[in-house]
């Protein structure tokens, strides 16, 4: 088990583009193993992405299954991603995120309702997974990481958002 | 170092802002927390700052001067020892809507339901919104249940208050995703 320490912005690592992973060898195996490891031991957690500790490459891991929100909807449980690209999304819903890149901070993103997500699995198997919900947050989000997106560039609203658009004449 | 608490309103128009900060920057002020937003006509900018340089807040009070000269009303507040730091918020958050024909009483009536409950009131706004024979009045409010306190009984307080005052409230659990 390799527990890894989560970056913490300002960490010039998470504002990087993660490179593509263009050969499956076991140090992508052992960096999928340091990413559930890191996740589990994050409690609280429902998704690392490879950056977040340090490896700038494309790949992360998603479980939603033992989230209080995650629960309460259909999800694929533990899905470790390599390579993972969304090529397709329908919807939108806006959700309040917080990260554990950035302590202390949340914020409302607009994201897709639904995603479809292809990416190369643990066993080196492409999959093609259509999430929704939580669980399609949630692969959004860490999806963001590998392209130095952080939630902080995506909050679509501030609080008072419906009151500014709708100004009285 | 003393935290002092900076409320600033005046006329909207373009240039607050940046009058303001340029203030604090000159006198080395560090903005800690801030909220600044339109309210009616008014710009409203409320800050926590700071300053090694700063005591007291006469220290500095005579820099605003050209500000109310320019029809903004400044106030300094200085901050007890710790005031700057934010409490440790505990429990399930929740979003709650109340909007219906404008009456006296709407805030009072919903937040006393809160206070009297021991439920935290951690944002909220208003407006009057409509027109002048139909004015409608729209509160959005987030609040923090204290543990042993269920949804299901803050919506049925809601749903009582809602026939006595005779507006539309909603409730609604507001749960951060932690990512």
């Amino acid at each position: 088990m390799a527990v890894k320490e989560v970056l913490v912005y300002p960490d010039p690592r998470l504002k990087e583009v993660c490179a593509p992973i263009t050969e499956f060898d076991d140090s992508v195996s052992l960096l999928l193993k340091d990413l559930v490891d890191t996740m589990v031991a994050a409690g609280h957690s429902v998704g690392v992405a490879a950056p977040q500790i340090g490896e700038l490459r494309r790949a992360v891991v998603v479980d939603v299954s033992h989230s209080k929100l995650g629960q309460k909807q259909e999800n694929h449980g533990l899905m470790q991603m390599v390579n993972p690209e969304i090529i397709q999304h329908e919807g939108h819903q806006i959700v309040r995120e917080g990260c554990m890149s950035v302590p202390d901070y949340t914020g409302n993103v607009d994201r897709a309702e639904t995603i479809v997500v292809q990416f190369t699995d643990e066993n080196r198997c492409q999959q093609v997974i259509r999430c929704e919900g939580f669980e399609a947050v949630a692969v959004q989000h860490e999806l963001d990481h590998l392209d130095g997106y952080l939630f902080l560039d995506r909050v679509s609203s501030l609080k008072t958002d419906l009151f500014r658009r709708k100004q009285r004449k | 170092m003393p935290y002092f608490a900076l409320t600033i309103i005046g006329r909207d128009r373009p240039g607050i802002v940046s009058q303001v900060t340029e203030v604090l920057y000159q006198l080395g002020f560090n903005i800690a927390d801030s909220s600044c937003s339109i309210l009616g006509g008014q710009f409203s900018m409320i800050l926590i700052i700071s300053s090694p340089d700063m005591q007291a807040g006469e220290d500095f009070s005579a820099a605003f001067a050209p500000l109310e000269d320019n029809n903004l009303s400044v106030f300094i507040r200085t901050l007890k020892p710790g005031g700057e730091i934010r409490p440790d918020l505990h429990g399930e958050s929740c979003m709650i809507s109340v909007y219906g024909s404008d009456k006296p009483g709407i805030v009072f009536q919903v937040a006393k339901e809160l206070g009297d409950h021991g439920i935290n009131i951690t944002d909220l706004n208003t407006k009057l919104i409509g027109d002048e024979q139909n004015p409608v009045y729209v509160m959005m409010l987030e609040a923090l249940l204290p543990a042993g306190i269920e949804q299901q009984e803050l919506e049925s307080w809601m749903k009582t208050l809602k026939q006595k005052l005779q507006v539309d409230i909603s409730v609604r659990s507001l749960v951060t995703m932690e990512l």
